[in-house]
């Protein structure tokens, strides 16, 4: 749940930090839905690996 | 320390001492104050705040605020603040200790009178004008001293001392972090235009250039390792060669990828504060920042060096939006793992616990899959695969297959573990699977999501069994791999995950609301703008699984659904909906 908290907090952060539409950004904020839930994944796949 | 041990610090540290109180005669040398409850650490630094904040609020009507005097308390109060916070993290059982012996020792009333005293004198000496010269300097002495005097005469009436010099000793050098800290906020915050009233927007403010600077020397260095023609022009921040060139915007400068590390490596550390040791393990946060920095600077010399090799339209169009985020990914994901086995970071019950687990053990033998990996890492490996195909793309995905054969690589990994799963599925699924069909048309009509594409362009200019072949691989994702990896993370995975750490063993049919609706809009939310029919359609695959617990019910509904998509994509010409 942790890690599922932090990443909502996250999104929520990042959110506001990308709602500035650059013209060319460093960090899209249309790929930003397909990237968080990689790391959100990646995360949960890697914390479960540790307790294992 | 155990928890309950803890428990009890907690109690000894808030929680009023009962004092019984006996007739006067019996105790003939007891004080006022000893008659009072005596009170722990934290209350008495609330009291000392609390009266701070009342003497305060109306000083700095009364009072000018010059002679510098502002920036100092600003240094001091985030110092202690910080100092408190670095020093209950780095230390719960001597903040506990230090507290025990506090609510031991009474409040000093007598130094709150003299506390009133040197108060009415820093005003006083603020009310006099300023004379200038010896005299000048001379009233400002007193004006410094008299307000230093009140506040320490303040903190000593509640805090003995001796404890305050104890408290500090046990922190180590968490005081020199806490001071650099509180010195490097304050100078920002007066320092920089940045903060005025609204959003901190470094990336758009250009007296962050010797940022943009750094970044663009940084890249520069990088080409010329690869290439012997760089066109370098620092005044316009072009750089690059004579036949690609790229300008190094102050947004593409690397702010958004420090700015994202910021919160991540704060938010983890926050998360999982127990398993690192502080005030060292705060040193990750600029260093996770200054990696991420390094990963953008690098980002452009690719993107310049992809130009120049011949593919410009690759390097503006998909490596420039994707590799951003595959950095970020990369940086923070290795800031999770790999700090927590470093033990100079690391608590020292996490290190136990790593080495332990590093051991193979009879329990659980290393052959046993990982439930979390083998429900997620198909989906994931179909995520990764995207974005490398994006950032290979310019605007036509024609790496697509690369996302068909890692997921197929991966659910052939985990085959052993799929084949104890119930893949049996019923009529309903078929049915369930039609009726998001029809939604998602139905939807898609009333909808403004978007109805134009440019696949159908891109692929009438590949040849014939180029574009017969991309089309196979699409359709089978759709079909095949697409649900499977989709309704084992979505379904299998996250409905359960949300209502337990060890989700592998609770009934397939186990849901709560919250399992079911956030696994539904996290659904909806990867299918973009049309959210709204991925989390209908959620839902839809998620009774399908839940009617009868199996998986396979969830993927044929899935995979009827895009099934029939296709079709209509196919036949109809109708490119938009891939």
């Amino acid at each position: 749940m942790k890690v599922l908290g932090l990443m909502l907090l996250f999104v929520g952060v990042a959110g506001l930090a990308l709602a500035q539409t650059a013209p060319a950004p460093e960090i899209d904020p249309g790929s930003a839905g397909t990237a968080v839930a990689l790391l959100s994944g990646a995360l949960l796949v890697a914390r479960a690996r540790q307790k294992k | 320390m155990g928890d309950t041990d803890r428990q009890s610090g907690v109690s000894s540290c808030l929680d009023h001492v009962e004092v019984k109180f006996q007739p006067a005669s019996s105790i003939p040398s007891r004080s006022f104050s000893n008659r009072l409850p005596q009170f722990g650490l934290v209350h008495r630094l609330i009291f000392f705040i609390l009266i701070f904040g009342i003497e305060w609020s109306p000083l700095t009507h009364i009072v000018h605020k010059g002679r510098g005097a502002g920036e100092l308390l600003q240094v001091a109060i985030a110092f202690v603040s910080l100092l408190l916070a670095l020093a209950y993290f780095r230390s719960k059982d001597s903040f506990y200790r230090i507290s025990a012996k506090v609510q031991a020792s009474p409040i000093r009333w007598s130094l709150l009178v003299y506390h009133v005293a040197a108060l009415a004198a820093f005003i006083t000496a603020s009310a006099i004008p300023d004379p200038g010269g010896l005299l000048g300097y001379l009233l400002a002495s007193v004006w410094y001293v008299a307000g230093v005097l009140a506040i320490v005469l303040a903190a000593c009436a509640f805090v003995p001392p001796k404890a305050a010099v104890e408290f500090l000793r046990s922190t180590g050098y968490a005081w020199v972090y806490a001071l650099a800290a509180a010195v490097i906020a304050a100078r920002a915050l007066v320092a920089t235009t940045l903060w005025n009233g609204r959003v901190w927007n470094p990336a758009l403010d250009l007296s962050w250039k010797p940022a943009s600077d750094a970044t663009f020397t940084l890249v520069n260095g990088i080409l010329h390792l690869f290439l012997s023609n760089v066109v370098a022009d620092r005044p316009t921040m072009v750089i690059g060669t004579s036949s690609f060139k790229v300008q190094i915007l102050p947004w593409c400068a690397g702010f958004e990828g420090t700015a994202l590390m910021l919160v991540f490596s704060v938010a983890w550390l926050g998360y999982f504060r127990r398993e690192f040791r502080f005030p060292r393990a705060l040193l990750l946060i600029p260093a996770g920042m200054l990696v991420i920095w390094l990963a953008n600077a690098l980002r452009i010399a690719a993107l310049i060096m992809i130009g120049v090799a011949g593919a410009p339209n690759i390097a503006v169009g998909g490596f420039h939006s994707q590799a951003g985020w595959i950095a970020f990914n990369c940086v923070a994901l290795s800031f999770a793992v790999v700090t927590r086995h470093m033990p100079w970071f690391a608590s020292q019950t996490t290190g136990a616990r790593t080495v332990r687990s590093s051991r193979p053990t009879l329990a659980v033998p290393a052959s046993v899959p990982n439930p979390t990996a083998a429900y997620l890492m198909p989906f994931l490996a179909i995520l990764t695969a995207a974005m490398l195909s994006h950032a290979a793309s310019a605007g036509f995905e024609w790496l697509y297959p690369l996302r068909f054969l890692a997921a197929a690589a991966v659910l052939w990994h985990f085959r052993s573990f799929y084949s104890e799963m119930n893949w049996r599925f019923g009529g309903l699924s078929v049915l369930a699977g039609v009726a998001v069909f029809g939604l998602w048309l139905g939807l898609d009509m009333v909808s403004n999501a978007s109805q134009t594409s440019a696949l159908g362009n891109s692929l009438a200019l590949m040849n014939t069994p180029a574009r017969i072949g991309w089309l196979i691989f699409r359709t089978a994702a759709a079909v095949i791999t697409v649900p499977i990896a989709e309704e084992l993370a979505f379904r299998g995975f996250l409905i359960r995950r949300l209502s337990s750490a060890d989700f592998d063993s609770l009934n397939p049919r186990h849901f709560t609301y919250l399992g079911l609706f956030v696994s539904s809009i996290a659904f909806g939310l990867l299918h973009g703008d049309r959210w709204l029919a991925g989390t209908l359609a959620g839902l839809i695959y998620a009774f399908a699984f839940l009617r009868q617990g199996r998986i396979g019910d969830a993927v044929v509904a899935h995979a009827t659904t895009n099934g029939l998509l296709a079709a209509w994509v196919l036949f109809g010409g109708k490119w938009y909906l891939w």
